[in-house]
């Protein structure tokens, strides 16, 4: 039953909320951070000892309070905003007429720009609020390559550039409520993801859809700090925004978890849940006649096995200084496990073969700097994956070791993303390392090396509009040669550049999360022979070494989930 | 030679080294301490690539040529079919089927280096791999498991492993003192074309004909019945000309279109269609081999220069030592004259000499076989294929797959107990029919001194599996037997691989079982046998080099008192050993011995020497006259050594 008459709780736990700094994850499909305010830390309260004599408030003074505490939170961040600006002035070298004070401004209608990249983790209960909620993050893409193509990825590494991604949205709704009896806050999500291709660009009236969210959480049952969840999720921590890419913890499964936010500023956070990717290393189907002498067939399944995963996270945020900034540390585990089973031996019937149990660990951390203004922060992740693990959590494994395990794959990857701003510039940047090698013990096309280094400035022109300028070097060392007819001297290596500039429009006012955007853009690649190598007969980047992308499109999220930190 | 860090394959693999790494960046933070902290952190990603590039350990430098062999007859071969032998990297396994023998099973490059210290134990020293180059994958629902289906001449066959993995399996033989022969195929291609020979542009099947004006006839456009004239194309209104042909187009299963682009011009074919009778030779040198395999027109020079050109690259780029080649006998003379001297002019300039090209003629005349062996002087018209090259002589194959003595010996007398004088005969006839002059550049010494011995191979039934009637000791001695003919018999054994398991499938592809199944156990009778064999043959010199008399054969094959036995004298070789008899009795049923009516077989041994049997260690004397009088067991075998001569073979 939701809360009738518990205001003041509700109000401290928005205050809590927005005193967490919002964080950013986004799925694979691209989410970015959503547009949350920033807000300055506040002490957490305690929750009432006697929770009979807590005032009763009325759904409408709720609403009416809600309101109210979004109107000062954007006030907040507006003044910091000119705050920023104005030390900025003073910083110049020339000195300037001191400008006279200006009138506090009035409370706007929506929250401002949001303050976002690397904060603090926990257990913050996001927005709570009774009642039903929508949140979206969506982009819807026009593109081409100026030669009557449409845009296509062109990047050769695993994670990108984001100006050549396609069009994807997800649909978020979720109910929230309070309960009186126990304290408890409840939150029910179902997010629905679409991506392309959609109706208006192929005309054929189906899509590619998935629930990418479907779960329940609870807050402060029983005890104060502690949360739970039980459901399909995506689970993830801080993202690369310019690389759409979540460096150290980004899985999906059905299953639960729980955490815990101590009130020193450290968390921890456990999950355990499962997932059964379609590929053979988890499932096969052989047709069997039906049982009972009945004519016809029915598909048995010889191997259905699942992956059995969990996670672990502990970290804490050590608070610098007034301003809001701070040190975030966190360590992360996982294990991935798979049981033993048995295989059909291709065109056999009834012939099987055994299919070994399979395990998979992954340790990492992440090391976030953050200054509490306008979203500025720098994230480090180291993250070392083992066995199944270094597949990733969908992928087949494949090249396997002799024994058709997946012992001996090995992913490392050492990552860096940050952003900065200062009045009318931003820069938003991303860098990563990755190692792969797979099970097999030879060196094959699949074990590589790639990196990634990406930098985006960009530049408001006023509050309305901006441009980004966004340019990046990346490259990869693939474990293949060339055929017979030339001499060697070493793998394959491949990179490419990649410059562009993208123009926008920003209803929400400057900063590098704010959104939506409308926004147009154009970019040119320039790949190595290499790249071009890597790519089949008379596919066109076979043969291109310069490509052209030009843009149109959209990009927005709000109230999402998906992008609050938990 | 490349280096090698580690006897351990594994060991090798996927170790750190150098790398690219990207580049710092740095984000300025608000305050003083954070901004240190993240120049800091942002210095990171830069000190771990470090230790994570690419480590081929010098296996990805193309190598230098080195020449690994003195005396190929001091060679034991063991032929390997690639796919059947092991699986050392299921990486590539792709389309294994192992319930079916026609279909890909996994073995690999990978897989034979692990079992090189197998092979070692086994006695043997230089390795016959399958073909390299990438094949049709499948066809009919056959798999282009053999390597003998060639789609690609510039690209290996990915089931096999990559170039590293060849390299470095070339490279662990050669470690370990042992030669690698890569297999070749110059006469045909995979089933790259068809002939569209109702001009639809479609591959089809089709029967013409009604029965009544015409007769019946079927006609599959991928194998059409061969035509003198060239595949003609056929419409309603009668035939239309040459029928053009069409290159596959699927992927999936890698009918495409050859490379290199040589290979994709149709006049490089001889398009007349499957071979129906090899006793014809036009249908021989010009029909496709059955099975749609597109024959080449090997008489054109750019054919000529393709071949070289794509066969020789393989060696360099892996510093191999040989090459078995397939099908000679459909292939012109002419052409292995060119072949066989460019390719050796070529690898000698870049330090490999002494290269081995044996070819194989599946055929029981041995002046067939030979002939790609002699000395046969180039015609007026091959001449312009010289170009501005040397000029070309009579040079042709180092040597060739001695068929005839598979059928006229190991059939004919080591299987059915016929009359020894007909290996007699068939060794007498080879100083006429092969060459007797070594090649210029080859491997130095004359083709009728090193015809390529073998009990059995991938193209007939095992050894066993023609014996199979017989009580399973019996099939296990008269292999034994066969094998020691196969050790001592001039020329260089090669042994077919899981003939030390004693597998006995039957013909292809029954005789192509997977080795792993016998889980490489080294503590069989006929492993110990064979490993014994190799020892021995290894410690006299005589038995790998010399020269050979026959001192007892027969043409009784009943109960007589010599029935059965076969004895032939290795005489030199080196300063040492210098001497060796071996005596085998093929018969089945009795014991021999080296004596009919009395008369006894005459040695080259002086009068009183001991010769000692270096596999029982009893030991005969040889008679005033010059005589020796040996009985030999049925079904068994002596080889006999001046007792002085008699080494340890532990």
């Amino acid at each position: 039953m939701a809360t009738r008459g518990r205001a003041p709780i509700i109000l401290a736990s928005s205050l809590v909320l927005l005193a967490a700094p919002a964080a950013f994850a986004a799925p694979p499909e691209t989410p970015p951070p959503p547009a949350e305010p920033e807000p300055e830390p506040e002490p957490e309260p305690e929750p009432s000892a006697d929770d009979d004599d807590a005032p009763t408030v009325s759904a409408e003074d709720l609403l009416r309070m809600q309101r109210r505490l979004d109107a000062l939170e954007s006030e907040v961040e507006h003044l910091r905003g000119e705050l920023d600006d104005a030390r900025d002035a003073q910083a110049e070298p020339e000195p300037e007429p001191e400008s006279a004070p200006k009138p506090a401004p009035k409370p706007k209608p929506k929250p401002g720009p949001l303050s976002v990249g690397s904060v603090r983790d926990g257990q913050r209960a996001p927005d709570y609020a009774d009642g039903f909620h929508f949140g979206s993050y969506g982009r819807v893409v026009a593109a081409g390559d100026a030669r009557g193509r449409p845009g296509r990825d062109a990047d050769i590494v695993g994670r990108g550039s984001r100006f050549d991604e396609s069009t994807y949205a997800e649909l978020e709704l979720r109910r929230e409520d309070h309960w009186e009896q126990t304290g408890a806050y409840t939150r029910v999500v179902a997010t629905v993801a679409v991506r392309h291709p959609i109706f208006h660009y192929n005309g054929d009236f189906e899509a590619a859809i998935a629930l990418r969210n479907l779960y329940i959480e609870e807050l402060d049952l029983g005890l104060k700090g502690l949360s739970f969840w039980a459901g399909s999720r995506m689970y993830r921590g801080d993202d690369i925004y310019v690389l759409d890419w979540w460096p150290l913890d980004n899985l999906n499964t059905i299953g639960g978890g729980a955490g815990y936010q101590f009130k020193g500023g450290s968390f921890i956070k456990v999950h355990a849940g499962v997932n059964q990717p379609t590929t053979s290393f988890y499932r096969q189907l052989v047709a069997r006649p039906l049982p009972l002498n009945q004519p016809g067939e029915t598909d048995v399944a010889i191997l259905d096995r699942q992956q059995i995963l969990t996670s672990y996270k502990i970290g804490h945020v050590f608070d610098i200084g007034e301003s809001g900034g701070g040190v975030k540390l966190v360590g992360y585990g996982e294990t991935h496990h798979v049981r033993a089973g048995q295989r059909e031996l291709s065109g056999e019937s009834r012939e099987f073969e055994e299919v070994p149990a399979d395990n998979g660990y992954v340790a990492g951390g992440e090391l976030s700097l953050f200054t509490g203004k306008r979203s500025t922060h720098l994230n480090l992740w180291v993250r070392h994956a083992w066995d199944l693990a270094a597949y990733g959590e969908f992928a087949r494994p494949f090249q396997l070791a002799p024994d058709a395990t997946t012992k001996g794959a090995r992913e490392l990857v050492v990552a860096l993303g940050g952003n900065y701003e200062v009045s009318f510039f931003g820069v938003m940047m991303g860098a990563y390392f990755r190692r792969f090698r797979n099970a097999s013990p030879d060196l094959d096309v699949h074990d590589l090396n790639e990196g990634i280094v990406l930098v985006r400035p960009q530049f408001w022109f006023g509050k309305v509009a901006g441009a980004a300028i966004e340019g990046s070097y990346q490259a990869q060392q693939r474990a293949v040669f060339p055929g017979l007819e030339d001499d060697t001297s070493g793998p394959l290596f491949s990179s490419l550049w990649r410059v562009g500039v993208m123009p926008f429009w920003a209803p929400a006012g400057r900063g590098s999360y704010a959104r939506p955007h409308i926004r147009a853009w154009y970019m040119v690649t320039i790949r190595d022979e290499g790249a071009r190598s890597l790519y089949a007969l008379d596919d066109v980047f076979s043969v291109r070494p310069v490509d052209h992308l030009i843009g149109f499109g959209a990009e927005w999220w709000f109230g999402s989930t998906s992008y609050f930190r938990d | 030679m490349h280096k090698t860090a580690s006897q351990d394959p594994r060991a090798r693999a996927k170790r750190g080294c150098r790398a690219a790494g990207p580049s710092q960046e740095t984000a300025k933070t608000g305050t003083p301490w954070i901004r240190r902290l993240a120049l800091a952190a942002s210095l990171v990603p830069l000190l771990v690539p470090a230790g994570s590039c690419l480590n081929f350990e010098g296996y990805e430098q193309t190598p230098e040529l080195t020449t690994e062999v003195d005396d190929w007859r001091d060679e034991v071969i063991y032929q390997i079919l690639v796919d059947r032998f092991a699986n050392g990297d299921k990486g590539n396994d792709y389309r294994v089927q192992l319930g079916a023998p026609a279909r890909y099973h996994g073995g690999d490059w990978q897989g034979i280096e692990d079992k090189l210290p197998y092979l070692q134990e086994l006695g043997v020293t230089t390795l016959w791999i399958s073909p390299v180059i990438k094949n049709v994958e499948t066809d009919a629902d056959v798999d282009g498991y053999h390597g003998y289906w060639a789609q690609d001449f510039t690209e290996l066959n990915p089931h096999f492993g990559d170039l590293v993995a060849l390299r470095r399996l070339v490279d662990a033989a050669h470690e370990r003192d042992m030669l690698v022969i890569i297999d070749i195929v110059a006469n045909h291609v995979g089933q790259l074309f068809y002939y569209d020979i109702n001009l639809n542009g479609h591959a089809d099947e089709q029967l013409q004909g009604n029965g009544i004006d015409s007769p019946v006839t079927y006609i599959n456009e991928y194998d059409p019945d061969f035509d003198a004239r060239g595949i003609q194309s056929f419409t309603s209104l009668g035939e239309a000309g040459p029928a053009p042909i069409i290159f596959g187009n699927d992927p999936a299963t890698n009918h495409m279109p050859p490379n290199p682009a040589v290979f994709r011009n149709p006049a490089v074919y001889n398009r007349k269609g499957r071979t129906l009778d090899f006793e014809v030779e036009d249908q021989l040198l010009h029909g496709d081999f059955p099975g749609g395999l597109k024959d080449v027109d090997t008489t054109r020079c750019d054919v000529k220069e393709a071949f070289v050109d794509v066969y020789a690259r393989i060696i360099e780029q892996t510093n191999a030592d040989g090459f078995r080649i397939d099908t000679i006998k459909h292939v012109e003379h002419e052409f292995w004259r060119y072949f066989s001297q460019r390719v050796r002019q070529r690898l000698a300039l870049q330090g490999k000499t002494n290269f081995f090209m044996f070819g194989e003629a599946f055929d029981g005349r041995d002046d067939l076989v030979g002939s790609f062996t002699q000395q046969l002087p180039p015609g007026e018209a091959e001449l312009d294929c010289a170009g501005g090259g040397p000029a070309l002589t009579s040079d042709q194959l180092d040597s060739a797959f001695y068929f005839p003595q598979y059928f006229q010996a190991v059939r004919d007398v080591l299987q059915q107990a016929q009359s020894t004088d007909r290996i007699q005969a068939l060794w007498e006839q080879r100083p006429t029919t092969w060459g007797t002059e070594p090649a210029s550049g080859g491997v130095g010494i004359a083709p009728a001194d090193i015809p390529v011995n073998f009990l059995d191979n991938h193209d007939v039934p095992r050894f066993l599996y023609n014996v199979r009637e017989l009580d399973i000791a019996v099939q296990r001695k008269l292999l034994h037997n066969a094998l020691v003919f196969l050790y001592t018999a001039p020329g260089v054994p090669c042994l077919y691989y899981g003939t030390e398991q004693e597998f006995r499938g039957g013909n292809d592809p029954a005789n192509r079982e997977d080795l792993w199944d016998s889980g490489f156990d080294q503590t069989g009778a006929t492993f110990q046998w064979i490993a014994r064999l190799a020892k021995v043959r290894k410690a006299y010199a005589s038995l790998r080099r010399g020269e050979l008399a026959v001192t007892w054969s027969s043409a009784r094959t009943g109960d007589e008192e010599d029935a059965g036995i076969f004895a032939f004298e290795r005489n030199g070789g080196t300063n040492k050993n210098g001497y060796s008899l071996v005596v085998i009795n093929s018969n089945q049923v009795h014991a021999s011995h080296t004596a009919f009516e009395g008369a006894a077989m005459t040695v080259l041994a002086p009068a009183g020497a001991t010769l000692e049997d270096v596999l029982s260690g009893d030991t005969w004397t040889v008679a005033d006259d010059g005589t020796l009088d040996v009985t030999v067991e049925a079904m068994s075998a002596v080889i006999l050594v001046p007792a002085g001569d008699v080494v340890s073979l532990n």
